[in-house]
């Protein structure tokens, strides 16, 4: 058997057992209904916030002294908040904040924790015990500190709070994606691809990540949950995204005051947090078991 | 008109007679006598008031445990006897003597003596490395002298008619013989924050870190016996939750940092609402280091573009009233109100900033030689200065400013506005004693490295300030700060916003209270009681 | 065994060390100094009087080469901003961490596994549902959302807690006091810890249930509820406790903000005040605790692993 014939019979066993898969897939996805609404629920939620201001354009930043806590009108639609803006475009553009912040500091996390996992993993050796020591010292700082001390020495500005945030949990990301990648490793078409030859990068990229992704992709999905929910105490602490800007958090945290006086300015926020977190985690678990059908 | 100032006085007689005799009926009255009072207050005191770290969260605890040489008046804050019992300056100005009480012990039953207040001054205030609060302020003293066990002389280098006034203001007598021979006197963490020697009407009875501080009656207190079996101070460091904590009973007494919050109050009968006036000034320093707001008219529209009563109801439910100066209302005897006023008026600040030379440019921003009136304003999460500054930020975009807001955390703020003076303009607060002597927040010596936070330059101003130091009669001080106060108001060397009400919400039950302002009120606790 | 202890004992210290590296160089980038120091209403002689007192003239790496000589002997500074020594506050404060954390702890450990049984017995059944609903919501709710709305409800509304504080004056030694107080914020924290416990133990008992041993069981007969305990439910404790080191983590993080909340004097808020202070030795300790505590507790996890788990084998 030549090398050629072992490779192409070596993809053809790989395609049957990804078409095999895929048919599975989707026969899971169908047991998951929840996790369909939660993931309607997250497309319509970002073309609110995303597409929403080319409909609605009142500024979100526009103060009025004289038009403070006012309840919906024409003009506002949500009502005003304590600086007389406008809730409805507050409640959007911290909603693109959040999201934002919740996405991006996931693909921070994910990015590093991918990259050291991996390449934890599949290199084994020196690069394994060094980058999985790192791992355990981030592990080892409760993630709070950490975070406190970063963004108490970088300031609050949007992108430290998005690395800090993403920082904040690529060493779990990462220990998950090194599991898995040595469990792979191990795997014959993986060490056959090796013997024929692929290069370290291709062989990682074509057969060990398809291995991973499931994992990742759960990991990621609840990662930014928990983004958004970190940047929401963050800004109870007063160390989130900061005002002039709005985010579903620093709202919140400014609604406190207004308790007594105005609860719906706690309640929107509040709302829309919980019910994106919750969405993000409902899809989450549902992709775990639609990768994972044992769970 | 002579005639109202008669008046004034004779309503004062009476306010004074109706005082004297409230607490006449009250002390006639039964009080409850293990009555026990619980406040709030948001961290860890610090047990010396001269300590660096005792700020807002001690001051009030510290003016109960340590008395004072001077307190304020409860009728109109003027100096009145405290440790002292008499003062006087000598005729050049150039040293103050003061007379001590005879009577007065400290808590372990030492003597409180002249050696006290060397102590407290030659060793601690006045020793610059040791950096301790408001040691700047007492920089006109060169130390003090001792001439017998209760007479101390203060030596001066120059004339310092206000002091009586300083030593008023959270300036507590330090135990000689408790706190000699310690290497810092002001760092002695058995006494900061444990039990301290004191000579006020209660002492420390239990400081438990994080938790609260309770205070009981100190026995060798040499003034009426205080009224209640404890005061305790809950340490609740959200005010918020000291709100909550209020409506859920667990407190006597709050005071409001954020007036949004009396709306929740309203919901429990047993609590009121008490407004204080108080010398406070909230202000937006424009850097005069820079030139395009040299020009005083610049800085005039700036003030004339902001609607300060619509900010004093958003931002402080109405519990203020608009600034013309650093002299509050509160110093009834300075305070002048006839001086520029520049009230809202967004068409006159553009026409100001036109005949400055600022005309709208193509993208809408003022503009002048090129150069755009584009202004960084930082702020700090502190109090409310955040949305204060987003409302000024929005009347200055309306005539065509751009201001850049950016919020950073309350130590950095300080470390780039208040360090760096790295700011365009900035919002923020004084808070200073009841003298008209504000000279520390504008004279020129204290720009770049002192309380001159706009490093305002002006001889005229300057020189001012020395006369009003030097004067010895109070007709004589009243021309000077008028005269101070009319100069301010044009030059606008700050852009006063507004005096703020100090509001505290308390519980009905509580008696013998001094409503005029919060220090006044604590350097008289051993009046407080709690009805029965 | 024991040299396997010893060389996680050695990694733990590499590991205190690294993170006391990161934390100091990090906080002394933060612009500002000690709030003591660097105040609004501090002239620029008494700031720099008080700085030199705090030996904050030299070179950070100076700074951070004496802390460490002194940090080794065991003397972790004094405190810019209290004046006492750091110690001294951590040892006031970690007690109190410990028993919200322990509280917090319990109540999520027992009610998670708990639930997490009811799920898998009923796997996909409304119970499962119910009880994913409480978890997904536990995980979905801002932990200071919660307690905010805990105050409102029990200490405002209903006076049956008290909004903040550990205990109150006077009554020190009163246990009934100060479990109240320390309901709220243990409950709050409880609940946002607990969807971890709850999912672990149902996908562990469900795993297990699947095992070779469970499927004899159950062909003998035996009632689902009995095979369950009997021999499912000691097996599926191993995944649990591994978790357990997890949630110790997030249980200090999560204590930050809920500390702040009920005003809880413990190391969360210590750490904040001492961040937002620039209180470098004290931030220094409390990390620093934190991460010991976490090394120490993912150590008993992994020998409690082992012990429960002979399977596991540590070489």
């Amino acid at each position: 058997m030549s090398d050629a014939t072992a490779s192409a019979l070596l993809h053809e066993a790989e395609d049957d057992a990804r078409k095999a898969q895929r048919g599975r897939f989707w026969r899971r996805v169908r047991r998951q209904p929840l996790g369909v609404i939660a993931l309607i629920v997250l497309v319509l939620l970002a073309a609110a916030v995303w597409l929403g201001p080319l409909v609605y354009r009142t500024a979100p930043n526009r103060t009025d002294a004289r038009n403070i806590l006012k309840a919906p009108s024409a003009a506002h639609l949500l009502g005003t908040d304590e600086l007389g803006r406008d809730v409805l475009a507050r409640v959007l553009a911290g909603g693109r904040v959040s999201l934002s912040v919740g996405l991006l500091a996931m693909v921070v996390g994910l990015a590093i924790g991918m990259l050291a996992g991996g390449l934890a993993g599949y290199f084994r050796g020196r690069v394994e015990v060094v980058v999985m020591r790192l791992v355990d010292v981030f592990m080892a700082i409760p993630n709070f500190f950490l975070i406190l001390v970063v963004v108490t020495a970088f300031g609050n500005h949007p992108v430290t709070v998005i690395v800090t945030v993403g920082i904040g949990f690529w060493a779990q990301m990462a220990r998950v994606v090194h599991a898995e990648f040595v469990k792979v490793r191990g795997f014959e078409f993986v060490e056959a691809a090796r013997a024929l030859g692929a290069t370290h990068p291709r062989t990682m990229l074509r057969h060990v990540m398809p291995q991973v992704a499931p994992q990742a992709i759960v990991l990621a999905s609840l990662g930014v949950g928990w983004a958004i929910l970190t940047e929401a105490g963050l800004s109870y602490l007063g160390l989130g995204i900061q005002p002039p800007l709005a985010s579903w958090g620093n709202m919140l945290q400014n609604a406190q005051s207004y308790l007594w006086l105005k609860p719906e300015l706690a309640i929107y926020p509040g709302l829309f947090i919980a019910v994106t977190v919750l969405a993000f985690n409902v899809l989450g678990n549902a992709l775990r078991d639609v990768f994972d059908p044992r769970g | 008109m002579p005639p109202i100032r008669v008046r004034f006085k004779l309503l004062r007689l009476l306010t004074t007679l109706l005082a004297s005799m409230a607490v006449v009926v009250a002390s006639a009255q039964e009080y409850d006598p293990n009555g026990s009072l619980t406040f709030a207050t948001n961290a860890d005191p610090t047990l010396n008031p001269w300590n660096a770290s005792a700020v807002i969260e001690s001051n009030l605890i510290n003016t109960i445990l340590f008395d004072q040489l001077v307190r304020y008046d409860p009728t109109d804050l003027r100096p009145a006897p405290g440790l002292a019992e008499s003062w006087e300056t000598a005729a050049d100005g150039l040293s103050w003597t003061f007379h001590l009480r005879q009577d007065a012990t400290w808590s372990d039953g030492e003597k409180f003596t002249a050696d006290d207040v060397v102590f407290t001054f030659n060793e601690a205030i006045l020793v610059k490395e040791l950096g301790a609060n408001r040691a700047s302020t007492f920089t006109p003293v060169d130390r003090v002298v001792k001439v017998d066990d209760y007479t101390v002389v203060f030596e001066l280098n120059r004339p310092f008619s206000s002091l009586p006034y300083y030593l008023a203001y959270y300036s507590g007598m330090l135990p000689e013989h408790v706190l000699k021979g310690a290497e810092n006197p002001l760092m002695v963490a058995s006494f900061n924050k444990g039990q301290p020697v004191v000579t006020g009407p209660y002492r420390v009875g239990e400081f438990v870190s994080g938790a609260y501080v309770k205070l009981v009656p100190n026995e060798n207190y040499w003034g009426p016996k205080p009224k209640l079996a404890s005061i305790t101070f809950n340490i609740i460091p959200d005010g918020n939750a000291q709100v909550a904590q209020l409506l859920a009973g667990g407190l006597d007494m709050v005071s409001i940092t954020n007036p949004a919050l009396l709306a929740g109050v309203s919901r429990n009968p047993d609590l009121e609402v008490v407004r204080q006036s108080q010398n406070i000034w909230y202000f937006v320093a424009l850097n005069l280091d820079d030139e395009r707001f040299q020009d005083a008219r610049v800085r005039q529209a700036l003030l004339s573009a902001i609607d300060r009563q619509a900010m004093i109801e958003a931002v402080l439910e109405g519990y203020g009233v608009e600034a013309t100066g650093p002299i509050a209302p509160l110093l009834q005897a300075f305070y002048e109100t006839d001086v520029a006023h520049w009230p809202y008026d967004p068409e006159g600040a553009k026409a100001l900033l036109a005949e400055a030379g600022w005309t709208p440019g193509a993208d809408g921003i003022l503009q002048k030689d090129g150069q755009r009136l584009s202004i960084d304003m930082p702020t700090g999460q502190f109090g409310y200065l955040v949305p204060a500054t987003l409302l000024v930020q929005g009347y200055w975009e309306d005539i065509g400013v751009e201001v850049k807001v950016e919020t950073i955390e309350w130590n950095a703020f300080i470390q780039k506005a208040v360090v760096n003076r790295d700011y365009d303009a900035m919002l923020a607060w004084w808070s200073t004693p009841p003298t008209p002597d504000q000279s520390g927040y504008f004279a020129s010596s204290a720009a770049v490295t002192g309380n001159n936070i706009p490093n305002y330059r002006n001889p005229e101003l300057d020189a001012l300030w020395e006369q009003g130091r030097a004067a010895t009669t109070l007709d004589e001080q009243i021309a000077v700060y008028r005269q101070v106060q009319e100069i301010i108001a044009q030059e606008l060397p700050y852009l006063f916003l507004w005096y703020p009400d100090m509001i505290s919400v308390r519980n009905t039950r509580i008696g013998g209270m001094q409503d005029i302002n919060s220090a006044a009120n604590f350097q008289y606790s051993f009046d407080w009681y709690v009805k029965p | 065994m024991t040299s396997y202890i010893l060389r996680r004992l050695v990694l733990g210290a590499v590991v205190l060390w690294l993170v006391s590296v990161v934390t100091f160089f990090l906080i002394h980038l933060a612009p500002g100094g000690p709030s003591s120091a660097v105040s609004f209403e501090r002239t620029a002689e008494e700031r720099e009087a008080l700085l030199k007192q705090f030996g904050l003239d030299e070179p950070v790496v100076v700074r951070y080469g004496k802390w460490l000589l002194s940090a080794v002997q065991g003397d972790l500074g004094v405190s810019y901003n209290q004046g006492l020594p750091v110690a001294l506050l951590l040892k006031q404060r970690l007690p109190n961490t410990l028993t919200l954390g322990l509280a917090a702890l319990v109540t999520a450990t027992v009610l998670g596994i708990l639930l997490g049984t009811v799920a898998a017995v009923n796997r996909n059944g409304w119970l499962d549902h119910v009880v994913s609903t409480i978890t997904t919501l536990g995980m979905s709710i801002p932990g200071f959302w919660l307690g905010i709305v805990a105050i409102i409800l029990f200490a405002v509304e209903l006076r049956w807690l008290p909004a903040s504080g550990i205990v109150s004056s006077g009554k020190a030694g009163d246990l009934v006091d100060r479990l109240k107080h320390l309901a709220m914020p243990a409950g709050v924290l409880a609940f946002t810890l607990m969807p971890n416990v709850v999912r672990v133990t149902r996908s562990a008992l469900l795993e297990v249930s699947r095992a070779d041993f469970v499927r004899t069981a159950r062909g003998k007969g035996l009632a689902p509820g009995t095979v369950l305990f009997k021999h499912a439910f000691k097996n599926a404790l191993v995944p649990v406790l591994a978790v357990l080191g997890l949630v110790t983590t997030a249980l200090f993080s999560g204590s930050v903000v809920i500390e702040s909340v009920f005003g809880w004097p413990g190391l969360g808020r210590l750490a904040i005040e001492a961040a937002n202070g620039r209180d470098y030795p004290v931030i220094l300790g409390a990390t620093l605790l934190a991460g010991l505590v976490v090394v120490v507790v993912n150590l008993l996890v992994d020998l409690l692993y082992a012990a429960v788990d002979p399977r596991i084998r540590h070489e």
